[in-house]
Formats: structure tokens, C-alpha cells, sequence
């Protein structure tokens, strides 16, 4: 190697060693904020997490975001689940950040460790018009399910879980607000067993 | 002068006087203090305080606090800084997706400390500091402003209308700017049609019983967020002295005035240091301003939200 040669890459090796440990942690931090945003555009992540500090930056967190769980036996009847305890609430919660099967799977399998069971009374679902006043019922009627402790281990899960992903929007101008089903995701009962 | 008014007076000119000692006292401490050691301290409350929630982040906070009054030489190790940075890295790797924007924040600032104090020469850890310092501010402002400016949903103001009536963190705010409380609570009712799997809401659609007021409201909170926002970021990316010390102001503006009703106080408090980082050297002044604001920071943590929406 000639000196001049040795004597550039001595400069090189010192400036790397100086501003390399400087410029790691911008680098990383600007990598993480350019997934945040893909992720927010084409897979629905929350503008408020996932490092691209995107807070109060949109009305797609959980306040936007709803959902409907359903529990449906093997003829397609469903029925809603009521009352969540805390552990798959989180969890739900936590999915609607970023509404991908994956996180509902895991908030359904905690919804599968329970023991659901149904009210005596079928309950009418109302119909509600723009104005929010009942206008009477729907076709549909629904047993609601709420949860009775742990299910014993040995006693097989034999239903689907269907988890209905909402999203609300409000227009300020007409004070109207819209909810829009976006996806709905079904769990088989193989899919939820441990 | 009445006897009243001397004594009035007398009183007032007591108070100028403590405060402008005090003033003076803490632009004194300021100017001893040692940078990187300051900043070393204040991050790592900033860590046991603002904490991750998990329980491997906070026993390594609590361990390194402990060994810190021990041994307060061990804020000066790397070895130190390594062992919070793995861990807020490993907190973050298992929960990326539910982790709020200013805890990847703080986890950078986390390592930035590491590799401040990997350093030998005081000079090298120092401009290490005051780099990052920088860089962060303008990310987080820029970013921020960028995302906000391209989301629909903020630019129309619907976002901090629709705070105003269903977020708890706000409807006490709006209370306050005269928005009746009577408002939120119908708002909150109407969105549980949509949610409660016992109603179906004809064409999904509802007309909620907004107040022209909170419209007004959201879209003066929306642009002069985003104004702020553009203004501190920008104005710290020129590097010059006269933009660097309005940058200062507003930084402290945004601190002081956006914490009262957004409790993200770890945010507060690590805009705080950066901003004390950038100005101690230049600014002393502001940096004791800056100062203060960790003691306003954690003031702001009074329940005020439950006095005000008792009233």
C-alpha cells in the first residue's frame, strides 16, 4: 500500500470511528420511522405507535377503532360476547393498533380459555336511525354471552370466533359520524385451541 | 400612600426580590453544572420516573438508581447505560406495535447515552450529546409535522373535535374553554349504538350533537399544534444562534402550554432535556427556564381533570 493510500484510510478509519456511535441512533431511528409509515399506509398501524411520532397526528386510534366479537356454533348461528374481562380486552385493544389476524388470533385464544355462557332471554337488537332514536327491531335477535371463569382444560373448543374490525370516522362540517366494517377476521376451532 | 398600600407594597417588593434571587441563584447553578453529567442524571429519572412498563425495564431502572446513590461514578460507566438501553430494547422488540412513539424515544435517547459515555475525551461525549440533541428535536417536530400534514383526518380538525368529546384526557380541557359537559356525554352515548352488538345503526350512520364551539375550538387547537410544531422544528434545523434561541422559546411554550392537557408526561420531560442539552452552553438562561420545566412537568400530574370535571 502506498503512504498516501495508508494515509487515507487512517483519515477514514478515524472519521468512521468518531461519527459512526454519533449517527447509529439517527439512522435506526429514521429506519423505524419510514416502516412506521409504510405499515400505517398499507397495513393499518396506528399513526400513534410504532415510532414514526406520528401522535395526535390522526383519528385512527383506539377511539376510532371498535370492535364486535361473536362467537358462532357449526350452522353459522352467532352470538355476541359481552362483559370481556381485562386480559383479552388488552388484547383487543392492543390489536386495534395494528388490526392484523395474527393479534386477533391471540386475542381469541384468550377469549377461548373462558367459559361463555348464554342469558335465558333473547335480546332484540334495536334499530337505530340518523337521528338517534329507536325505530324498532331487527330480524335478528341474539342470546348474550357472557363469561363464567376459566374453562376446564379438558373440554374441547368447538366454535368459531369472529371478530368484527371497525372503523368510525366523523365529519366535522355535518357532524356526522360513519362506522365501516373493515374486515372480519374468523377463527376456526383448531385455530384456537393451546 | 395609604398605610395599606405601603404595606402592599412591601410585600410586593419581597416577592420581586426572592424571585429574582432565586432566579439568579438557579442561572448561577445552571452555569456550573457539568453537561453530560447533568443530562446523565436527568435521563435517568427521566427512566425510573417515565418508565417503561415492564417489569425487566423497571427492576434494571431501580438497580441502576440504587447503584447511582451508592456509587454516583456509575453514571459515568457505558456499562451503565448498556444495561438500560438492552433492556428498553428488548421492551420495545416484544411490543413494537402497542409501544407509544415517545417511548422509541427514550430508548434512542438511551443509547445515544451509551454511546456518549463509550467516549474517553470530554469533548467527543459532549458533541455527541448536542448532536442527537438536535437531530431529535428536529425528527421528532418534522415527523410529526409531516404525518400531520398528510392525514385528512387532522388537517379537517376532526381529530380534536372528536377528542374534545370522547377522550377522557380532553373533555375536562373542554369543559373549561366552555364546551357544556352535557355535550361529551351525548356524543359518548350515540357512539355506543355503533358499538353494542344490540343496535344496528341504519346505514351506519349517526348525527352527533356537536357544539360549534368544540368545531372552533379543534381547528384553533389543530393549526396552532401544527404551526408550532412546523415553526420549532424548522427553526432549529438553520443552526443559527437568533433561530436557534426563538426555537428555544417555543420549545419551551409548547412544553409548558401542551403537557397541561396531553398527559404524555415522559414526552414533556425528554423534549426538556434535549432542549436543556442544546441550550445550556449558548443559552444559560433558557436553560434554567428549561430546569423549571421538570418541576412544572411533574406538577402536572395533579388530577386536575377529576377537579375540574367535579365542579
Amino acid at each position: 500500500m502506498s503512504r498516501q493510500a495508508y494515509h487515507w484510510t487512517g483519515r477514514i478509519a478515524r472519521a468512521f470511528s468518531l461519527w459512526a456511535p454519533i449517527l447509529c441512533i439517527p439512522t435506526v431511528a429514521l429506519l423505524v420511522a419510514f416502516r412506521q409509515v409504510y405499515l400505517s399506509n398499507y397495513r393499518d398501524l396506528s399513526t400513534w405507535k410504532g415510532g414514526g411520532m406520528g401522535m395526535f397526528a390522526g383519528a385512527d386510534g383506539s377511539l376510532n377503532r371498535y370492535t364486535k366479537i361473536f362467537i358462532a356454533d357449526s350452522h353459522g348461528k352467532r352470538q355476541p360476547l359481552t362483559q370481556l374481562p381485562s386480559e383479552p380486552t388488552k388484547l383487543i385493544n392492543r390489536a386495534l393498533n395494528y388490526p392484523v389476524r395474527k393479534n386477533f388470533l391471540l386475542a381469541a385464544k384468550t377469549i377461548a380459555t373462558l367459559d361463555w355462557v348464554a342469558a335465558r332471554q333473547r335480546m332484540p337488537v334495536a334499530l337505530i336511525d340518523a337521528n338517534r332514536q329507536t325505530t324498532g327491531t331487527a330480524p335478528e335477535s341474539y342470546y348474550m354471552m357472557v363469561p363464567f371463569g376459566r374453562r376446564p382444560r379438558e373440554e374441547t373448543w368447538k366454535w368459531d370466533i369472529q371478530i368484527e374490525y371497525w372503523r368510525l370516522s366523523y365529519n366535522p362540517v355535518t357532524k356526522h359520524a360513519h362506522a365501516v366494517l373493515a374486515e372480519t377476521f374468523v377463527f376456526g376451532p383448531e385455530e384456537l385451541r393451546p | 400612600m395609604s398605610a395599606v398600600d405601603r404595606e402592599r407594597l412591601f410585600w410586593l417588593t419581597g416577592m420581586k426580590l426572592l424571585v429574582l434571587s432565586r432566579g439568579q441563584a438557579l442561572l448561577d447553578f445552571v452555569k456550573e453544572l457539568e453537561l453530560v453529567q447533568m443530562v446523565s442524571l436527568l435521563s435517568l429519572f427521566l427512566a425510573v420516573i417515565f418508565t417503561f412498563e415492564h417489569w425487566l425495564f423497571e427492576a434494571t431502572a431501580r438497580v441502576c438508581l440504587l447503584l447511582f446513590l451508592l456509587r454516583p461514578n456509575s453514571i459515568r460507566s457505558p456499562v451503565f447505560w448498556l444495561a438500560l438501553s438492552l433492556s428498553a430494547t428488548f421492551v420495545i422488540i416484544h411490543d413494537w406495535q402497542a409501544a407509544d412513539n415517545h417511548k422509541y424515544l427514550l430508548l434512542y435517547w438511551l443509547w445515544i447515552l451509551f454511546f456518549c459515555h463509550l467516549f474517553g475525551e470530554p469533548e467527543q461525549k459532549r458533541r455527541t450529546l448536542i448532536f442527537n440533541a438536535r437531530f431529535f428535536l428536529c425528527f421528532i417536530f418534522l415527523a410529526a409535522a409531516a404525518q400531520k400534514l398528510a392525514s385528512p383526518t387532522y388537517r379537517s380538525g376532526e381529530m380534536f373535535e372528536y377528542f374534545l368529546y370522547v377522550d377522557s384526557r380532553f373533555t375536562a380541557f373542554g369543559k373549561l374553554i366552555g364546551i357544556d359537559p352535557t355535550i361529551p356525554d351525548a356524543v359518548q352515548k350515540s357512539i355506543g349504538f355503533f358499538r353494542s352488538p344490540f343496535s344496528q345503526v341504519i346505514d351506519n350512520d349517526l348525527v352527533l350533537p356537536g357544539s360549534d364551539r368544540a368545531r372552533i375550538a379543534a381547528l384553533v387547537l389543530t393549526w396552532w399544534d401544527l404551526s408550532l410544531q412546523l415553526l420549532i422544528g424548522s427553526l432549529l434545523f438553520l443552526r443559527r444562534p437568533r433561530t436557534d434561541k426563538f426555537a428555544h422559546i417555543l420549545l419551551l411554550f409548547f412544553v409548558f402550554t401542551t403537557y397541561l392537557p396531553a398527559p404524555v408526561f415522559g414526552f414533556g420531560w425528554i423534549l426538556a432535556i434535549m432542549g436543556f442539552t442544546l441550550a445550556k452552553e449558548n443559552f444559560p438562561r433558557i436553560a434554567a427556564v428549561y430546569m423549571s420545566c421538570f418541576v412544572v412537568i411533574l406538577l402536572y400530574q395533579v388530577p386536575w381533570r377529576e377537579w375540574v370535571l367535579a365542579m
